[in-house]
């Protein structure tokens, strides 16, 4: 047997069980995005009008807003900290190992369960959080941070890059290590300083890290809707309310499954987009 | 001050040698403070678990909350965890091993494209596919059982799980292979005798990405799962949060166990977890 042909035949059954799960439900999406499908009455071709429909819905633009403003949000935030963590932690001779372990270990815990915990942290009855910025005073009395949508939305946004950073970390992290230290030694004789290094060596250096994250980072936070939905789900009113669970609503209550697959439809196209619009944006600078 | 003195000092504070540990210690302190405060919490009495001011340290710890966990539906969420995430390992290890294998030292015509196409799919939204597979398993009586989720938990983790092993078997020289040919050893038998114990490192990380990515996932056993004997963790966690009162130091206690496979993991075996993750995201 033909080299080739041997390794056709073996990656052949992979291949089809990931278009089985793959290829075909995504057939489908788009299909249904065009038909009235709700199990019991026939199947009727309705054109765009499920987009329409999506569309129309003043919520969409809401969620489409909000989501937006989260996904931008949780990136900044989780590329910002994870690059200051990894420039911080690659200086560091003495027990960095054990740092390292501690500064990942957000990564272990589900993104429903990070919303819990900040959920907890924060609560104006019992949260430890909320009572540590009284008695620092910063604040002056209990501040509901779930009744205001502002404060919402930030909440969300760290709890969320909480569990995220590890992974931009401990990428950026590599990126730094694998820089040669005699560029820093040639810089330090040519009498530049670490900011100048860090502006002028690091960040270009370690760019394939950060890009890498960054676009992991965005497209995540797009579409996860896990730590939203144990934390606020969408509230208060529809501040917090992303794309996402709008889909899951849609699915809940709609008999209707073609106007939720168009919405899945419109979900996908804009992250794509928005994928490539930050990759775009990323690569120009 | 002048500026200029302003920023010399700023450098001077950022070149000593403290600073990077000062720095380190903070965010140590802002990423680690949620785990321990959790787990502080999970020994708290329910009258103490509600006090105004709250207390870091439980003043009279006690095992209340565990007993209490132990004796509600989460045990049995905990088991479909690990039912879930240890048969979703061993399906896509079976199916990425040979794949990666074929892919990555038996090139053929279109491979690049599989490859490709096992890359887009994870731009695609798992939120997205929701309706699909909820007609897909809907038609095959599959909502609301161990395979139904199954099958979409390989679905999700499968493509980035072949890419991961990919990069480990693409270090691994195809020479050995050749000579092992040269030998009388067939290709497969090259494969299960050489391959696969060289990169057992390899394979082990990726078996835990795996296992951790299932053990996480929330959003299709939230749509797909109504009772509890198919429920994972991740929905079982909302046990105890009702509508008017969160029991927050039973639900600590649960927060604790879904994020233990996890921590043990990246403890005992980050540096392998790590290699695995970066491979799998920078040959992006």
């Amino acid at each position: 047997m033909k080299d080739s042909t041997f390794g056709f035949l073996v990656a052949l059954p992979g291949t089809l069980y990931i278009a089985a799960l793959v290829a075909f439900p995504l057939g489908l999406l788009f299909w249904l995005s065009f038909v009235r499908f709700d199990f019991y009455n026939p199947i009727v071709f309705v054109g765009l009008l499920n987009y329409v429909r999506v569309i129309e819905d003043r919520v969409f633009w809401i969620a489409l807003q909000n989501t937006i403003v989260y996904a931008t949000g949780v990136t900044l935030v989780t590329t910002c900290l994870g690059i200051l963590m990894a420039a911080a932690v690659s200086r560091i001779s003495r027990f960095s190992t054990f740092f390292r372990t501690l500064l990942i270990l957000p990564w272990a815990v589900p993104l429903v369960v990070s919303g819990l915990v900040w959920r907890w942290m924060l609560d104006p009855g019992v949260g430890i959080y909320n009572y540590l910025l009284i008695s620092s005073g910063l604040v002056g009395n209990v501040v509901n941070i779930f009744g205001d949508p502002t404060l919402a939305m930030i909440t969300c946004v760290i709890a969320d890059s909480w569990t995220r950073i590890p992974f931009t970390f401990i990428l950026v992290l590599a990126g730094i290590q694998s820089i040669p230290v005699d560029l820093y030694e040639a810089a330090r004789v040519d009498g530049a300083n670490m900011l100048h290094s860090f502006r002028n060596i690091t960040l270009p250096l370690s760019q394939k890290s950060i890009l890498t994250a960054t676009l992991f980072n965005s497209m995540f936070s797009f579409r996860t809707i896990d730590v939203i939905w144990s934390m606020t789900r969408g509230g208060p009113g529809k501040s917090t309310y992303v794309l996402g669970i709008d889909l899951v609503d849609y699915l809940i209550m709609y008999t209707n499954l073609g106007v939720t697959a168009a919405l899945g439809v419109i979900m996908l196209i804009l992250v794509a987009l928005y994928t490539t619009v930050m990759i775009y944006y990323l690569l120009r600078r | 001050m002048s500026s200029a003195s302003k920023s010399n000092l700023i450098i001077r504070i950022i070149e000593n040698k403290f600073t990077p540990y000062l720095v380190t210690i903070i965010f140590s302190i802002f990423m680690i403070s949620p785990i321990i405060l959790m787990l502080f919490n999970s020994f708290k009495s329910a009258a103490e678990a509600f006090a105004w001011p709250p207390t870091i340290f439980p003043i009279n710890p006690t095992l209340e909350t565990y007993v209490r966990v132990f004796n509600s539906a989460v045990p049995l969420t905990m088991r479909n965890s690990v039912i879930l995430s240890i048969i979703t390992t061993l399906i896509v290890l079976a199916i990425a091993l040979p794949t990666a294998y074929a892919l990555s030292k038996y090139p053929f015509r279109g491979s690049k494209l599989i490859l490709l196409f096992y890359l887009a799919s994870r731009i695609v939204p798992p939120v997205s596919l929701l309706v699909p597979f909820y007609i897909m398993l809907s038609i095959l009586k599959l909502i609301d059982t161990h395979l139904g989720l199954i099958l979409v938990y390989t679905y999700i983790t499968l493509p980035i799980i072949i890419w991961i092993i990919k990069g480990f078997f693409d270090e691994f020289p195809k020479d050995l292979i050749d000579s092992a040919l040269v030998d009388g050893c067939t290709r497969l038998g090259a494969f299960f005798r050489i391959v696969l114990p060289t990169s057992a490192v390899g394979v082990a990380a990726s078996g835990i990405i795996t296992f951790l990515w299932s053990w996480n996932e929330f959003l299709f056993p939230m749509i797909f799962t109504t009772s509890n004997h198919v429920a994972p963790l991740t929905t079982g966690v909302f046990e105890f949060v009702g509508d008017e009162v969160i029991e927050w130091n039973s639900l600590s206690a649960v927060g604790i166990f879904a994020s233990l496979p996890a921590i043990i993991f990246f403890i005992f075996a980050q540096k392998y977890i790590i290699a695995g993750l970066t491979k799998g995201a920078l040959k992006l």
